[in-house]
């Protein structure tokens, strides 16, 4: 806490990590600032240094090398929203970011890091991350990682905080012909979501092949439910397969959020139908 | 290391054409710049989270939420304010003016937000439609008019901004 | 855009652009918070974090510490200095409870958010910082939250030393109740739960008290809307005279209801202010704003009717959480929530009771509608759900009940006099509109393919430009109209404008009194020193009362130039006209500057026809109003019935609960419309009040009674992609008493669009039998009625 705080604008990576590993708890890194400022603007958080990371190179574009499409942390959600290579390999990724609240003024702020690192419950990109199986680089005073997003989610220390920096993110074009949605339920316009899910899914004629799902918005993180899902591959879908996932999903959201989004009992069932209605429109834009 | 940490931020900021270089401290939102180092009280504030839109300015031809951006970060920005889409010599935009005649706004507090947003929507798109408005225009609330009078506006000024082009 | 009324010439009936509209879009239009001084300081309050508990010992030395902290104040050093605030609408003139009401709290706090202390500072992040630096040490003890645990035997006392939980007990109603009951076909009863919900304007309160010590005299910059009354209310507060006080209002970022006073900030920053010699100014933050309540009811109410449709009698003994005692007039709205009863409909046989109940919730202020729009929620969703029981179509009934025009002036059960209306020819103009009847063949259609479709109806009854007898709620307001040498006007007047436009109103109706351009005239108000005595911005009565009083004083100036334009053209003053500006007589024409300039420059010669200045001041009393009770101890305190139908088109999606609006449309008897844009405007606002309230806007709390909603996140209001397109149509039946026909528009719709909505849901969901008849239908709500719906009735075959 402090109310004189100092400021670092570290130019490139080395002296990022150089700032990160000298300074004790209480600094803070800050991208768009669509997520602190609100806490500092209340005094909730009155941070000691705050680290500027907006003139490090290495951690903005969007590029595609060896067959994998990398974004740095410090793109903009308009940015992801409107890359053409992003549009074209990851149009689930580009049309979630879409889906971000805040208007026009946040998805020109708010970056893909910044989005990531706050593991905020109700926020639309990490379901669709999880779903296309990315991988990030975080940089610490031990250097640069490369981790599963879902591993870094399992570290208790995931809001990665001051002492380390999440560079940028990995992800492998979807495959050609691939069906995919995201589905996200708000109560009204203003409202955040109250629950979301992310879907993939390929096609073999009419019956499924592969399928990734996520469902966000109804725990503390996404639930990942590819696994319980698993056994729809081979199977085409029916109603009956519709109402099977509908409650295999509802029945693995063991601790759903109670907020002003919604009390636990509708987020679960919600979860259930957002599960649903990703897979149903995913499948039609499959083939 | 100790020398990259700086007590204050010297930034400079083109702001409505005008260069201002400010010595600030680190904490600063671009809101209370505007406001308070440089009197410019045309950007509100309405909620300091984000949500309400009033504080909106374009940040290098970005709208942005004045309230939740660290001036240090903008190191060489160039900010447009409500102030500035006034002309030179005082002529209302097409916007500010279909704003006014439509009676689009009636206590005006969130002007900033929706007058800042529509100019970005109509730079790429001259002729929007209700939901294209309505996506530019989320980010905003205003608690007096409905929202009727606002949209009516929006493609009023669309109207005027072609006729003054062509 | 609303539908152009020019039958006649002039600027009244015109959509005319504001005078005022372009300063904010310009980024130019002065607000509270753009004034500063040299010196200014900046206060932040530090506030209960709990619902109820006393106050064992305040220490401020680590606030003190901090560097740029000029001042730490707490209850008991204020106490020494200021006195408590008298209460905008004191329930003890009404033989109710009073409770003291300080800016700072003393020994107790009575409710989460109470103010303890207040540190001012040289800027408002060390103010903030320092308020998390002074301990509180508090003994924490059981609050009450509910109205029904508040009047349980042995209750924890909200207020120490009351003998209840209660501001006052009002009955309202006559005629034979029993009678009623007892020959009804069937008494059919609706439990009716009114949610905690709030006006938020965007702009947030902002006070900012300049001390001056040269004339010991305070100014108050504040988002206020009733200036003159609060220059009393600071007079008490701070031991000083009023004509030692200047309030002054500058344009305000959306009101309703919120910025009438009472609040502790508004004596605060004036003692902090003369107690340090230097500005001090105070911004509310939203969480502060969202403290603020209004309109927790729950009514239970009783309609003896015949089986036909016919209401025979009404029954409604309903609770008001009004929570902690305020100075503001907030708790007044649950008194009028009775006397609006039985709003529209021709019942006369009425026993309504009102317990005003208080609570360790934070208090209420004034909210649009001003607890007329808790009756309509009340009484539709009631209408709708005997409608339903009955058999009956849900319009049918309510044509079967209302007031027939011819009926008016019309004496209500609970002592209101009615002054006009045409109840059934606004809902049939709201139905015409939307296309009703298309909309139940769409909802058949829908219903085929498995969509929702749902139509329901709501009124509104709204009284306007109420006073209450011994209190500064005023119903008559003056203006003075003041023509320059140069012939252009000005025009002061005691009401304000919250931002709905109603100085252009004002100046519209002087343009054409006066007979001048509407673009000479200037409005000022807000501003003790400057304007006419007034009562402000309430009620919807700026237009009736401010316009009224304006067009009297134009009339008087408009006398004189004339008189002086007749001797300068050495016509007969009876052959001069005047018209925006141009003055004639048969050929001769004479420039209004001329004659203006002559007024006051001839006094001797040909101006010795007048008494110069050209300016008057007048007063505007509206009649009707009765403040001599009848024989029932009834009195009316309103001049005017402005009343309004709406018709919502809702489609719910019964896998999530969603309720999305697809159309709307809204018939308004407003009386004569003096600029429908503006019109189109205050109703079209309403409607999204009404949408917020019914869907979505909501204030909780947890079981401590700490509130949990805390920024525009919890509290989620309307966006654009939320609002419907509105259809708007007006109904004019003029008031008899008004100037113009005047009835106020600014108040009505929150509750009947709210009403109309809930309708709309539960007649999509009357394939499941849902009826909700507590608000707000969230999705998870709505959803959960469906679910015990389809439980409670698993052999129904819905589509």
């Amino acid at each position: 806490m402090s109310l004189y705080p100092a400021f670092a604008r570290p130019r490139d990576l080395g002296q990022a990590a150089e700032i990160m590993g000298s300074l004790s708890t209480g600094a803070m890194i800050i991208a768009g600032g669509q997520e602190l400022m609100p806490s500092v603007n209340y005094g909730a958080l009155m941070p000691e240094v705050y680290i500027d990371v907006g003139q490090i190179a290495a951690l903005k574009g969007i590029s595609e090398e060896a067959g994998a499409i990398q974004i740095g942390s410090f793109t903009v959600h308009r940015d992801v929203q409107n890359n053409d290579l992003i549009q074209s390999k990851l149009p689930l990724l580009s049309y979630a970011a879409a889906q971000i609240g805040g208007g026009m003024q946040v998805h020109n702020r708010g970056t893909i890091g910044g989005n990531i690192v706050a593991m905020h419950p109700l926020y639309d990109i990490l379901p669709s991350l999880l779903a296309l199986g990315a991988e990030v680089d975080v940089l610490s005073d031990v250097g640069e990682v490369r981790v599963a997003l879902a591993d870094l989610m399992k570290d208790a220390r995931h809001g990665l905080g001051s002492e380390s920096l999440l560079v940028r993110v990995h992800l492998k074009p979807m495959m050609p012909g691939a069906g995919w949605s995201y589905e996200k339920l708000k109560i009204t316009a203003g409202g955040y979501g109250s629950a979301n899910a992310a879907a993939i899914v390929t096609l073999d004629s009419s019956k499924i092949t592969s399928l990734r799902v996520v469902v966000g918005a109804v725990s503390a993180l996404p639930v990942d439910m590819s696994d319980t899902l698993s056994d729809c591959c081979g199977q085409a879908w029916s109603a009956h397969l519709a109402e099977e996932v509908e409650a295999r999903s509802s029945a693995e959201i063991k601790e759903p959020l109670s907020d002003h989004q919604g009390d636990g009992e509708w987020r679960r069932a919600m979860a259930g139908v957002m599960a649903r209605g990703a897979i149903e429109a995913a499948i039609k834009k499959a083939g | 290391m100790e020398d990259m940490l700086e007590d204050t931020v010297l930034v400079n900021l083109r702001v409505n054409g005008k260069l201002h270089e400010l010595e600030i401290p680190a904490h600063k939102s671009l809101l209370d710049l505007l406001r308070e180092d440089l009197n410019m009280t045309g950007t509100h504030m309405g909620c300091m989270t984000g949500h309400c839109g009033a504080c909106t300015v374009s940040i290098d031809g970005r709208v942005a939420k004045s309230c939740i951006t660290l001036a240090a970060t903008l190191s060489r920005a160039k900010i447009t304010t409500i102030e500035g889409l006034t002309e030179e010599d005082g002529t209302l935009s097409p916007i500010q003016q279909a704003f006014w005649d439509e009676a689009g706004f009636q206590c005006g507090y969130c002007a900033p937000g929706m007058l800042m947003c529509t100019a970005e929507l109509l730079e790429s798109n001259s002729d929007p439609s209700d939901s294209e408005i309505e996506t530019a225009l989320a980010g905003n609330l205003c608690r007096c008019t409905g929202y009727q009078s606002l949209k009516r506006a929006v493609k009023a000024a669309a109207v005027k901004a072609k006729e003054k082009a062509s | 855009m609303g539908e152009q009324t020019s039958e006649t010439e002039g600027y009244v009936g015109r959509s005319v652009r504001t005078i005022e509209g372009r300063g904010p879009v310009m980024g130019k239009a002065t607000y509270t918070n753009d004034i500063s001084f040299p010196g200014q300081l900046h206060a932040h309050i530090l506030r209960s974090p709990h619902a109820a508990a006393n106050i064992k010992s305040i220490d401020t030395s680590g606030a003190e510490k901090v560097a740029g902290v000029v001042r730490v104040v707490t209850g008991a050093e204020a106490a020494k200095y200021i006195d408590p605030i008298p209460h905008y609408i004191d329930p003890a003139v009404f033989g109710g409870r009073s409770a003291t009401i300080r800016c700072l709290a003393l020994d107790h706090v009575w409710c989460f958010g109470q103010p303890v202390a207040v540190v001012v500072a040289e800027d408002k992040r060390t103010a903030r910082y320092a308020v998390s630096r002074i301990t509180v040490d508090y003994e924490v003890t059981t609050p009450v939250i509910d109205v029904e645990d508040a009047l349980k035997d042995g209750a924890p006392m909200v207020v120490p030393g009351w003998d209840a939980n209660m501001i006052m007990e009002v009955p309202f109603g006559s005629g034979d109740v029993e009678q009623a009951f007892s020959s009804a076909d069937r008494v059919i009863k609706t439990d009716v739960k009114v949610h905690r919900f709030s006006t938020q304007p965007i702009e947030t309160r902002t006070y900012n008290g300049v001390y001056d010590a040269g004339t010991d005299s305070i100014t108050l910059h504040g988002t206020v809307q009733n200036p003159h009354p609060l220059r009393n209310v600071l007079s008490k507060i701070l031991r000083m005279p009023e004509n030692k006080i200047r309030v002054h209002a500058p344009v305000i970022g959306g009101a309703f209801g919120m910025k009438m006073h009472g609040h502790p900030e508004e004596g605060m920053v004036c003692f902090l202010s003369k107690l340090i010699g230097q500005p001090v100014k105070w911004v509310e933050d939203r969480e502060e704003c969202l403290l603020i309540g209004a309109r927790e009811q729950v009514h239970s109410v009783e309609l003896a009717v015949t089986k036909d449709g016919m209401i025979l009698g009404l029954r409604d003994h309903y609770l008001a959480n009004t929570g902690a005692p305020s100075s503001c007039p907030g708790w007044g709205m649950a008194f009028l929530t009775g006397l609006t009863m039985p709003g529209p409909y021709s019942v006369q046989n009425v026993d309504v009771q009102l317990s005003a109940v208080v609570t360790n919730k934070p208090g209420w202020n004034a909210s649009r509608g001003y607890g007329k729009e808790v009756t309509a929620l009340a009484l539709e969703l009631s209408v709708d759900n005997a409608a339903r029981e009955l058999g009956i179509d849900p319009v049918d009934m309510r044509m079967k009940n209302f007031i027939k025009k011819d009926q008016f002036p019309y004496d209500s059960p609970t002592g209101l006099i009615y002054d006009s209306g045409d109840y059934a020819g606004v809902m049939q103009k709201a139905m015409d509109a939307i296309g009703y009847d298309e909309w139940k063949t769409k909802q058949e259609e829908a219903l085929k393919e498995g969509r929702y479709i749902g139509i329901g109806v709501g009124f509104e009854l709204t009284p306007e430009g109420g006073t209450l007898p011994g209190t500064l709620v005023g119903g008559y307001d003056s203006s003075t109209v003041r023509v320059a040498p140069d012939g252009s006007v000005r025009v002061l007047t005691g009401v304000t404008t919250p931002g709905s436009g109603n100085p252009t109103g004002i100046a519209q109706i002087v343009a054409d009194e006066l007979g001048v351009r509407l673009d000479t005239i200037e409005v000022v108000q807000g501003d003790t020193t400057s304007c006419p005595y007034g009562f402000g911005n309430s009620s919807g009565r700026s237009t009736i009362v401010g316009g009224g009083s304006a067009a009297k004083a134009a009339v008087e100036v408009r006398e004189k130039i004339i008189k002086v334009a007749a001797a300068l053209m050495e016509v007969d003053e009876s052959s001069v006209t005047m018209k925006e500006g141009v003055i004639a007589s048969g050929d001769k024409i004479i420039d209004l500057e001329e004659v203006c300039y002559a007024c006051y420059t001839r006094a001797y010669d040909v101006g010795s026809v007048i008494e110069p200045p050209l300016e008057a001041t007048a007063m505007f009393k509206p009649g009707l109003v009765r403040h001599t009770p009848n024989e029932k101890g009834q009195i009316n305190p309103y001049p005017s019935y402005s009343n309004a139908a709406y018709v919502a088109i809702s489609e719910v999606d019964v896998n999530t609960g969603v309720v999305k609006l697809l159309k709307f449309s809204v018939a308004h008897d407003c009386g004569k419309v003096i600029n429908p844009i503006l019109v189109e405007g205050q109703a079209c606002g309403a409607i999204m009040f009404g949408i917020g309230a019914a869907l979505a806007e909501n204030i909780t709390f947890d079981e401590n009674g700490r509130q949990l909603t805390k920024s525009l996140m919890d509290y989620v209001m309307p966006r654009i992609g939320d609002v419907p397109s509105i259809t708007l149509t007006h109904h004019d039946s003029p008031n008899p008493v008004n100037y113009k026909g005047l009835k106020g528009a600014g108040e009505a719709g929150v509750g009947g669009s709210a009403a109309a909505i809930v309708n709309s849901v539960n007649n999509a969901l009357s394939p499941f039998g849902v009826m909700m008849t507590e608000t707000p239908l969230t999705a998870p709500r709505v959803w959960s009625a469906i679910q015990a719906a389809k439980k409670a009735q698993p052999q129904r075959k819905v589509a």
